[in-house]
């Protein structure tokens, strides 16, 4: 028997010429990816992490046992009752988004596992799909049982099988990511930009929220995935080295589109998460301050390291830091019924913290919200006056993100209304456009919740849209966590933010 | 039959979708689009339009103006 340092490299690297089949037959260009290479290009494919399959299994069986140990010390409902409102509200927003998209990850990765170029790459992605099948289990053992304490965690299972709009988003999103991508750009846009990138950092930064939440047991969920997600995410670092070499233009647009696809998601599932979901004396930084530090400095680096630009986009990125999440947490809370989770107000202890952090445009924020306190006081707290403080147009989608057209600021919205092939889109910022225009053939025919509303594939009338197209009830639609009943709003002034 | 128009109210946080009429003055369009924005943004009498970066005179219609279907409008403040 061949001891481990022998057969490691042995069944790593497993590749063989073809005799009666040629390479581009069992690696086709329109799955594996371009730019398509013979395999003499990509045998010298190499990672950082060499594991073999009972190294594998003993590692993530420890891992699976400490979560376990962890849910049954912490995770019981009475655990979970303890935590603090709108945290809890934030777990239900991680419940809905993550299992799913995890679970198109299996499927990604063994895209990757059939199709990647080198056998050392195949194995890697293997690990990397058993990988998301833990990610996809664990959410769910964790939090579809809460269930029993909260109805609206049922959309843990739910949430992708609705037309929810920030379903409709984040398929689109994971859709194009994960489940249809060829093996090339599933590497990149997923290990390299979505991983390392954002969701490796977001889920240190998480458990770091968690853990000052109190919440342990989301905290341990999330650092046990995330050593996960630190091995696999390197299978695309080689794949994009290897682009890089023989089309950096298109590297470059690799990383510039899936930057900017992963910013609009992860602004939304982490800011509002830190900045409006965490008690203020909890939050150990802003969101702003997360991303300088966790997500820009890293990337940035990760650019240097491969010789990439920075994304054409750079400074509108650097602004939307100061204002995009909270335009979106604005808007989410006027129509909050139109999602599965429950909303808090900003009073001014949040509101004065807001400002010291987000100096640049708070003021035009803070009006917004002293609008939207005045309806409250106007109406009076209470569930039944809950739509009295909300909205009742439809709001607007964007052609390519698919998320509400808040982008920009409060002064100068930056949607953009572009006719293509004599049809009319519109999208919530420039970049979003410029992806479209990239690649019009594969965004073209999807319709945002507008455009089937108008269509009648959808209700018109709100309330029929929520019920019979959103999949919610009145029991689970999002409401205010406190029904507007505030101690500061009791009181007949707001102290000065 | 209803025309829809993407409004953008300044002060606001989203663009709304909006139902006019050909006939309907951009006095009643910013009008509408204020009613629909005010839980966010509080109400103004004296306002403008603006289409395609041009400020509108408020007694043309939607037809004048030549606003058409999921066109982009403004309303700010006058």
């Amino acid at each position: 028997m061949l001891d481990r340092e022998e057969w490691l490299p042995l069944a790593r690297k497993l590749d063989w010429d073809y005799s009666y089949v040629r390479e581009e037959e069992v690696f086709p260009e329109v799955i594996s990816g371009r730019p398509w290479l013979p395999h003499s290009e990509w045998k010298d494919w190499e990672e950082s992490f060499k594991t073999s399959y009972r190294e594998y299994v003993d590692n993530q069986y420890e891992k699976d046992m400490a979560v376990q140990a962890v849910h049954d010390a912490v995770g019981r409902i009475e655990n979970v009752q303890k935590l603090a409102l709108p945290w809890l509200n934030s777990l239900k927003v991680h419940a809905a988004a993550l299992p799913l998209a995890e679970f198109t990850g299996v499927i990604g990765n063994l895209r990757g596992a059939r199709f990647g170029r080198d056998s050392a790459w195949r194995t890697m992605a293997t690990f990397g799909a058993l990988d998301e099948y833990r990610h996809t289990q664990i959410p769910l053992l964790l939090f579809h049982p809460l269930l029993r304490l909260d109805s609206q965690f049922d959309w843990a299972h739910k949430f992708y099988h609705t037309n929810n709009w920030f379903a409709v988003a984040a398929r689109h999103f994971v859709d194009e990511l994960i489940l249809g991508q060829n093996a090339i750009e599933f590497h990149i846009a997923t290990n390299v930009v979505f991983e390392t990138g954002f969701t490796n950092l977001q889920f240190v930064g998480l458990a770091s929220l968690a853990r000052e939440s109190s919440d342990h047991m989301f905290e341990r969920m999330v650092t046990s995935i995330q050593t996960d997600e630190a091995r696999h995410a390197q299978v695309g670092h080689p794949v994009l080295a290897m682009v890089m070499k023989h089309d950096p233009q298109y590297a470059q647009y690799l990383v510039d589109k899936w930057f900017w696809r992963n910013w609009r998601m992860f602004s939304i599932l982490t800011g509002l998460s830190i900045d409006y979901l965490t008690a203020p004396d909890q939050r150990p930084y802003s969101f702003k301050e997360f991303m300088e530090e966790w997500i820009i400095d890293q990337f940035l680096r990760t650019l240097d390291e491969f010789g990439l630009e920075k994304p054409w986009y750079w400074n509108l990125l650097l602004d939307e830091l100061e204002i995009y999440h909270h335009m979106i947490y604005a808007s989410a809370y006027s129509y909050r019924a139109t999602l599965w989770f429950n909303f808090v107000v900003p009073g001014p202890t949040e509101r004065k913290w807001l400002r010291q952090k987000y100096p640049k445009y708070w003021d035009d924020m803070d009006a917004v919200w002293e609008q939207i306190s005045e309806r409250w006081r106007t109406v009076g707290p209470g569930p039944e006056n809950e739509l009295a403080v909300h909205g009742t147009a439809l709001p607007t989608f964007c052609d390519l993100c698919q998320l509400p057209l808040s982008a920009g600021t409060p002064r100068k919205n930056a949607a953009r209304v572009l006719v293509h092939d004599g049809r009319k889109y519109i999208f919530c910022s420039k970049p979003c456009e410029w992806i479209f225009l990239r690649e019009p053939e594969r965004y073209a025919n999807h319709t945002n919740v507008v455009k089937r509303v108008l269509s009648g594939e959808a209700p018109t009338q709100l309330p029929n849209l929520l019920m019979e197209y959103f999949n919610l009830t009145p029991e689970t639609w999002g409401t205010d966590v406190h029904h507007g009943d505030y101690e500061w709003l009791r009181a007949r002034k707001i102290p000065a933010a | 039959m209803p025309i829809p128009l993407y409004g953008f109210l300044q002060g606001d946080t989203v663009g709304l979708l909006i139902l006019t009429e050909e006939t309907e003055t951009l006095q009643t369009l910013a009008r509408k689009l204020q009613d629909a924005a005010s839980l966010r943004v509080a109400g103004r009498n004296l306002v403008q339009v603006v289409f395609n970066d041009k400020i509108i005179d408020p007694a043309k219609t939607v037809a004048q103006a030549g606003l058409q279907a999921l066109d982009r409008f403004d309303v700010i403040p006058g």
